[in-house]
């Protein structure tokens, strides 16, 4: 069974309408209409590998303007904000983002004798693979756990990436549009407002 | 206790708060090093924060322990104040359908979580705002079994409770028609129920039914689930007609229609009508205790402004992490040992598949179907048991989860989530027992308050490992009859619980069978912490339940007293 595709512009189009509360309005209007971004947090450099690792994390090829992912990262990071717990084995957040995007430059290097930004994305696959199996090379992974980095990173982009209107469009999720509530419960048993794969 | 800084005559504080804010320490270091104060009137330092006129009791925290009893107290004539941490939301207008937005519900303060097993914390296992936790539970509410209870007189483990469900069921009852709980007319498991659920359940959802098809094929008992969200609507005493549940599949990022049974929709507006002062944004920093041992009075922050309150009475309803940091951290009721010790958190593996079915996993109540067919299995190699439930997701949850156990990027990534509508999961709430090595201590790192980190030690034991991998056999069979494909698991730990656990000896347990602490006479603690055992079961209703019954015991204590 392949993966369904769904039509594009439900989300778009359902959040236009009054089948959508202000507050989820206000929320997922923020992400979609999302201003440009500098970073604060981070210094351009970093800035850039942490976009470009995301890029090969969550590639979006079929997109003119692919979903910004590393700029909520940048914000949370200089905020402070915490999600509410850590791996005690991992530094605090702003260390182990700093690290651990030093430690993928470093294995980049050690792999492929360029910095991961000027390596082919075939190269740039094989770095982060190396990474999430805590086989990357480089004295960094010797102090940070190269798995647990590699899964909150991962985990962060996710989230990042599935709290875009754009993104949950592409999942057939059309939750946010609850104003009347759903009616039709139950396998097979869609309301109206729901779109149908083809 | 040494190093005791005496805050006023009679009032020991041991807290010694460290300035974390380099500028402000600067700016005191500085103050400190001038010779002579100023004369001037205006100039004069601030004094300790007034002392409010004493009150009957104080209640730390909103939730599913602190809310019951809260109201029980204001409804005896009592004078009574809440302290919340969070602030007070207005569902309504202030809840957006979007997880991310929502974040404001946790407990987002940084938990170190440690061991072989570390528990997730945030949106996991931790709530704040006026309601607690509450307003973000799944709304799952069966009642424990008695031989839940009873864990070491069965089996030789863990502990068993001061008492049994027999004390609970009054408890039960006067819950499921308070809160309007939705449940089935004969539930399949456990003592028979004197009434029946108020309410009609929930309609299964798209994960039910397949469940239920599974389950049906190798003959386990299905039931549909009792839940605390309204299938009708609802007159409340004390709160009005709260609206029936709109199948919006929302609860664990917030209701916004008051179908479902939090706090601030059910016992808190009932408390507040019956005088009740509850207090929200309010941080609690120190316990105040007099020579003798009682407290006295509590020391909090609110809206960034030191407050301080008398109290005849503490209630201590914080949750299974911050009622033990509180303790630790005022060296409060620590004669036992026990303060943080007996970490629990329930076996919660969930069991995930694709399915040919249109699903929609974001519709309908997330957990509408149950079964306690496991609840002690006849080829169990375990202490305790675990029951199952079928598991409604929302996006960002499940993509994050199958992110975190499949390790998926790339183009494989996006390929599994662009199933979504066709995932199903089961999951188990299942026994843990404690052990030596899980429990919650004060790390040396601070959080952005400048207090103290809780470090939370886990590892799964034998007795866990066998239930989860028991379950995760018996889940994998049902997807596979209910024709999923792509089927895997990700094991995980549900709930914390246990850290000021209760019992008959002040020797191995910090509470009474009343939640009275042995060694300090007017402080009282209410919430998972206290106890004994997990329970096969969401926590949530038995916590409710022992919530009222600390307050009547309290009250009767108090009766007695008059007389």
């Amino acid at each position: 069974m392949s993966a369904p595709f769904y039509p594009e512009g439900t989300v778009r189009a359902l959040l236009a309408t009054d089948l959508v509360t202000e507050a989820t309005r206000t929320a997922l209007a923020a992400r979609l209409d999302a201003p440009l971004y500098e970073p604060q947090f981070f210094d351009g450099v970093t800035y850039e590998l942490l976009r470009a690792v995301a890029a090969r994390l969550f590639p979006q090829p079929d997109r003119e303007t692919p979903i910004e992912l590393a700029h909520a990262i940048d914000e949370r990071l200089l905020k402070g904000e915490s999600d509410g717990w850590r791996y005690e084995a991992l530094p605090p957040d702003r260390e182990a983002y700093r690290l651990g995007l030093g430690g993928i430059n470093e294995s980049a290097q050690l792999l492929f004798q360029h910095p991961f930004l000027s390596l082919s994305p075939e190269q740039q696959d094989a770095v982060l693979a190396a990474v999430q199996r805590a086989e990357a090379p480089g004295t960094t992974w010797e102090t940070l756990p190269a798995q647990l980095f590699f899964e909150e990173l991962l985990a962060e982009l996710t989230e990042n990436y599935y709290s875009h209107p754009i993104a949950q469009e592409e999942i057939g999720y059309v939750g946010m549009a609850d104003v009347p509530g759903w009616h039709h419960l139950g396998l097979n048993n869609l309301d109206p407002r729901e779109p149908e794969s083809n | 206790m040494p190093d005791e800084e005496v805050l006023e005559e009679g009032v020991l504080n041991p807290v010694k708060p460290e300035i974390q804010d380099p500028l402000l320490r600067e700016i005191i270091d500085e103050n400190q090093s001038k010779p002579a104060a100023s004369r001037d009137p205006l100039e004069q330092a601030a004094l300790l924060p007034e002392v409010e006129e004493t009150v009957d009791c104080v209640v730390i925290g909103t939730g599913a322990g602190g809310a019951p009893l809260l109201a029980r107290l204001a409804m005896a004539g009592l004078k009574v104040v809440a302290l919340e941490a969070g602030g007070w939301h207005d569902p309504t207008k202030d809840f957006a359908t979007d997880e991310k937005a929502q974040a404001f519900l946790f407990w987002n303060d940084e938990r170190l979580s440690a061991g072989k097993d570390p528990v997730a914390f945030g949106r996991n296992n931790s709530g704040t705002g006026v309601g607690g936790s509450t307003l973000h539970y799944t709304a799952y509410t069966p009642r424990a079994q008695d031989d839940d209870f009873h864990l070491h007189r069965d089996f030789g483990a863990g502990v068993d409770w001061p008492f049994g469900y027999n004390e609970l069921e009054p408890y039960y009852e006067e819950l499921e028609h308070f809160l309007g709980i939705s449940g089935p007319e004969n539930y399949p498991w456990g003592k028979a129920r004197k009434r029946s659920y108020p309410l009609a359940p929930l309609p299964l959802n798209g994960a039910a039914q397949l469940m239920q098809r599974g389950c049906a094929e190798l003959g386990i008992r299905t039931s549909p689930a009792a839940n605390a969200a309204l299938s009708a609507r609802y007159y409340q005493e004390g709160v009005g007609w709260r609206e029936a549940c709109t199948n919006r599949g929302f609860c664990q990022a917030g209701c916004n229609n008051g179908a479902k049974a939090s706090m601030d929709v059910t016992f808190l507006p009932l408390a507040a009508a019956h005088g009740a002062d509850i207090r929200p944004n309010s941080y609690v920093t120190e316990i105040e205790r007099n020579s003798s041992g009682h407290v006295t009075g509590v020391v909090y922050t609110q809206n960034g402004i030191q407050q301080r309150i008398k109290c005849r009475n503490l209630f201590l309803c914080a949750g299974a992490i911050e009622t033990p940091r509180l303790l630790l951290l005022n060296e409060l009721a620590l004669t036992s040992g026990q303060v943080g010790r007996n970490f629990m958190a329930h076996t919660g593996i969930q069991v995930w598949g694709t399915f040919a079915e249109d699903i929609r996993p974001y519709k309908g109540i997330p957990g509408s179907l149950i079964s306690e067919d496991t609840h002690r299995p006849k080829d169990a190699d375990f202490a305790g048991g675990y029951l199952l439930q079928s598991i409604g997701v929302m996006p960002v949850t499940f993509a994050s989860q199958a992110a975190r156990a499949r390790g998926l990027w790339g183009q494989a990534g996006r390929d599994y989530m662009r199933d979504y509508n066709h995932i199903a999961g089961i999951n188990i709430l299942g026994d843990c027992l404690p052990h030596a090595d899980n429990f919650l201590e004060l790390a040396e790192e601070k959080d952005a308050r400048g207090v103290a980190k809780p470090r939370v030690h886990f590892t799964a034991q034998p007795n866990e490992q066998r239930i989860t991998a028991h379950a995760e056999k018996v889940m994998r069979q049902i997807w596979e009859a209910a024709g999923a494909t792509d089927i895997w698991a990700f094991p995980r730990y549900a709930h914390t619980i246990g850290t000021a656990r209760m019992g008959l000896s002040g020797d191995d347990a910090v509470v009474d069978a009343n939640g009275r602490a042995f060694d300090v006479p007017n402080l009282y603690i209410c919430d998972n912490s206290v106890f004994p055992s997990a329970l096969a079961v969401n926590p949530a209703l038995t916590i409710m339940a022992v919530s009222l019954r600390t307050a009547d015991k309290f009250l009767e204590k108090e009766r007695r007293r008059d007389q």
